[in-house]
């Protein structure tokens, strides 16, 4: 028989009854509007952190020294691991000399006891140290870089409510090391970022103050390679090209493994490792991923109940229905046919619960980004497979009552009363 | 052979098939009666006289259904013998009554014959196809296309209204829409239901129902038509307006096979097939006017003209080997 007059029948069978219609179709309609709800929910999030962590520099290669992977099991390449002043100034040299290298920037933290700006004390265990070069002019809100050598300070927009009294450009911050010496400092900009500051870092509302390494960095070892003290760091940013970051990073890595200070010096537990934001936002891809797939599965299961709601009243119909099966049978119709009406029966119940879920399902996760503040994206990629999906749903839960509804015997059907 | 829109069959003279629909036709005895001089066709006689005027002689015509040495056994904790070796044939145009009590094996014979089962042993042959041997798919394509099924409970789809019920046939042979539809509305105004094209089953009586049923029995044109008790869910007044529509149909050339376990009501027919205990016990033929209760009667007369069958063929499985008796294998 043709698409178009089973369609009509099958239309109308799901039209007669329906309250019946209505609850199976929301049984599909709340698994396809949970998948899609976590899927673009999941998508949402993914593309707002991608996209925080991308608006740092692609080029940036951070050098850490890290626990190793199969160490403490803090995780490959951790960023919140113990942090190792493991590169010397002379391998700051050296990677500045490396090709595609642009610049070197130095990281690493300056033990502090406590910071005061007019009468307001706070205690604070560390302040980072870094390079001018680390902070570029589209990062500056205010003022400008510090210089080095210069005792000058940059802080971050929370760190100008971190007193008492609001803190301003132009005032003075007295910085009190864990060794009890003070030192006072000018604030001469307030920043929104600094390079090297690593991927997430700026998340946190937290007030930040930047230290020229010169002259506050104070952190030094021995160099291996020279036999004399030098200033040594924990993290190390290098700027690369942009056109040659992977090659550049190759080189970087080569370097720290083969005639590194720092690969004297690091711990045995500890790996070297050299990645860029890309490498980040991969690794954060990935976890996101798998989160929004595992919960992404979980609401599969609803769709599945939904998928039985399904069969489960398609049975009853067949049952009901033992007696037009028969009807149909004498006059004609083949076992193709019925299974076909039965199908599309099925069939129309599942794409029911596609349309009315996509749409549900799109507006519970876009409150759901709002709720959360991130952007929300749309995944119209599982838009089409939650359609697919439910389309599919129905015919599946479908196809045993359909071959049940062929196999009734017409002489038994039309004698069932 | 049977794809005809037109509802005249064969060559039976126009002047016959130009009967009114219904009541006119059917009470009217002259209209069809060919004076068949045969008052009393004895079982074993020969008839040749067949389409009387429409010239079909029993040798060239093709029977519509051959039923040939049927046995069907059920296995039932215990095999049941339904049918134990029965031979029948209708020839085209003709009305045959199968009487029997309850177990005599009538609705099992309508079953076989109506392409809806098939034979333990023997063939069944309807419009020349033998039901055995096609496909579960053929065989629904078979019942669609040449048999029509009138039934005691009409058996018709609850939500679909009068003309779609009728329609419904056509939709699994494959007309269009439009096609069958118009054809439903025509077989509808036929049967004289014109003013309820969309009335669906509920809203409609029990002899309106059956009225739609035969519509959609004869939708597909089919090479005969299956009353099993047509009358049983009617009272008498419809249930004689029921019969005189099958008159018509049978007038008009389409071959009926109808199942009763009234006397009155198979009086109808051209003959009369007695089954019992699952074989063929007699085969009586109706003479015009015999059945004597007012219109009944006189559809009987109105078709008995119709009627070419060969008795013998039915008496006894012994003669069913006969392939050329009556013609009908040919």
């Amino acid at each position: 028989m043709e698409p178009r007059e089973t369609l009509r029948i099958a239309t109308r069978s799901v039209r007669s009854h329906k309250l019946r219609s209505t609850l199976t179709v929301l049984g599909v309609v709340i698994g396809i509007a949970s998948v899609v709800t976590v899927a673009t929910f999941g998508a949402s999030v993914q593309a707002d952190v991608v996209s925080e962590v991308e608006s740092s520099s692609a080029n940036n290669v951070y050098l850490l020294a890290t626990p190793d992977a199969d160490g403490d099991g803090d995780g490959p390449g951790g960023f919140s691991g113990a942090l190792q002043p493991v590169f010397t100034t002379r391998d700051v040299e050296q990677l500045r000399a490396i090709e595609g290298v642009q610049r070197v920037l130095p990281r690493g933290n300056v033990p502090v006891s406590s910071l005061s700006y007019r009468d307001d004390t706070v205690a604070r265990t560390q302040v980072t140290a870094t390079t001018p070069g680390a902070i570029s002019a589209d990062a500056v809100v205010e003022g400008r870089a510090f210089r080095a050598g210069a005792n000058e300070v940059v802080v971050n927009e929370a760190a100008l409510r971190a007193f008492e009294a609001n803190l301003s450009v132009g005032d003075e911050l007295t910085i009190t090391r864990g060794s009890g010496e003070a030192t006072t400092v000018e604030v001469v900009g307030v920043v929104s970022r600094t390079a090297g500051q690593l991927p997430f870092a700026g998340f946190s509302g937290q007030p930040r103050f930047f230290l020229p390494v010169d002259p506050f960095y104070r952190t030094a070892v021995e160099s291996p390679a020279l036999g004399v003290n030098q200033a040594a760091y924990p993290q190390l940013t290098v700027v690369a090209d942009p056109a040659r970051v992977a090659s550049t990073k190759d080189r970087v890595r080569t370097y720290l493994e083969t005639g590194s200070d720092a690969a004297e010096l690091k711990p045995s537990s500890f790996a070297l490792t050299a990645q860029t934001s890309g490498d980040f936002v991969d690794r954060i891809e990935e976890i996101i991923t798998r989160i929004t797939r595992f919960v992404t599965g979980i609401a599969v299961i609803s769709l599945i109940v939904g998928a039985v709601g399904i069969a489960n009243i398609m049975l009853v119909s067949v049952t009901e229905r033992t007696r037009e099966i028969g009807i149909m049978k004498a006059v004609g119709a083949r076992n193709r046919d019925v299974i076909q009406l039965f199908l599309a029966e099925a069939g129309l119940l599942g794409v029911l619960g596609a349309i009315a879920g996509l749409p549900i399902g799109i507006a519970a996760a876009y409150g759901a980004t709002i709720y959360a503040e991130v952007g929300f994206t749309p995944a119209p990629t599982w838009f089409a497979i939650a359609v697919g999906v439910g389309v599919l749903v129905g015919l599946v839960a479908g196809l045993y009552p359909a071959w049940r509804a062929a196999r009734v015997d017409p002489i038994d059907a039309l004698r069932y009363e | 052979m049977y794809t005809s829109d037109e509802p005249t069959r064969d060559g039976r003279a126009s002047a016959d098939a130009d009967v009114e629909p219904t009541d006119d036709a059917a009470t009217d005895p002259p209209t069809g009666a060919h004076g068949d001089p045969d008052a009393t066709r004895a079982a074993t006689t020969r008839d040749g006289d067949g389409k009387g005027d429409g010239g079909a002689a029993d040798g060239d015509a093709d029977p519509v259904v051959a039923v040939r040495d049927v046995r069907k056994t059920y296995d039932l904790g215990g095999t049941v013998e339904a049918l134990a070796g029965v031979s029948l044939t209708l020839p085209a145009g003709s009305y045959t009554a199968v009487m029997g009590p309850s177990g005599s094996g009538k609705s099992t014979l309508l079953n076989l014959v109506g392409a809806l089962d098939t034979p333990t042993s023997g063939t069944v042959e309807v419009a020349g196809r033998d039901v055995a041997a096609v496909e579960e798919a053929d065989r629904a394509a078979l019942r669609g296309t040449e048999i029509g099924f009138v039934f005691q409970t009409f058996n018709l789809m609850p939500r679909l209204d009068a003309v779609e019920n009728v329609a419904l046939p056509l939709v699994f042979a494959g007309w269009d829409r439009d096609r069958r539809r118009e054809r439903a509305r025509d077989l509808l105004d036929r049967v004289g239901l014109g003013e309820r094209y969309d009335h669906r089953p509920t809203e409609l009586s029990g002899g309106q129902r059956q009225r739609v049923s035969i519509a959609r029995a004869l939708a597909p044109d089919p090479a005969v038509i299956l009353a099993d008790e047509p009358t049983g869910n009617v009272d008498t007044g419809t249930g004689a307006g029921i019969m005189r529509l099958l008159a018509d149909v049978n007038d008009r050339g389409t071959t009926v096979l109808l199942v009763s376990h009234s006397r009155r009501i198979a009086g109808h027919a051209d003959r009369i097939v007695h089954l019992r205990d699952g074989l063929v016990e007699s085969i009586e033929s109706i003479e015009s006017g015999e059945s004597g209760d007012g219109s009944a009667g006189d559809a009987a007369a109105d078709t008995s003209g119709a009627t070419s069958d060969d008795p013998t063929r039915g008496t006894a499985a012994g003669e069913s080997d006969e392939p050329a008796a009556g013609g009908g294998d040919a």
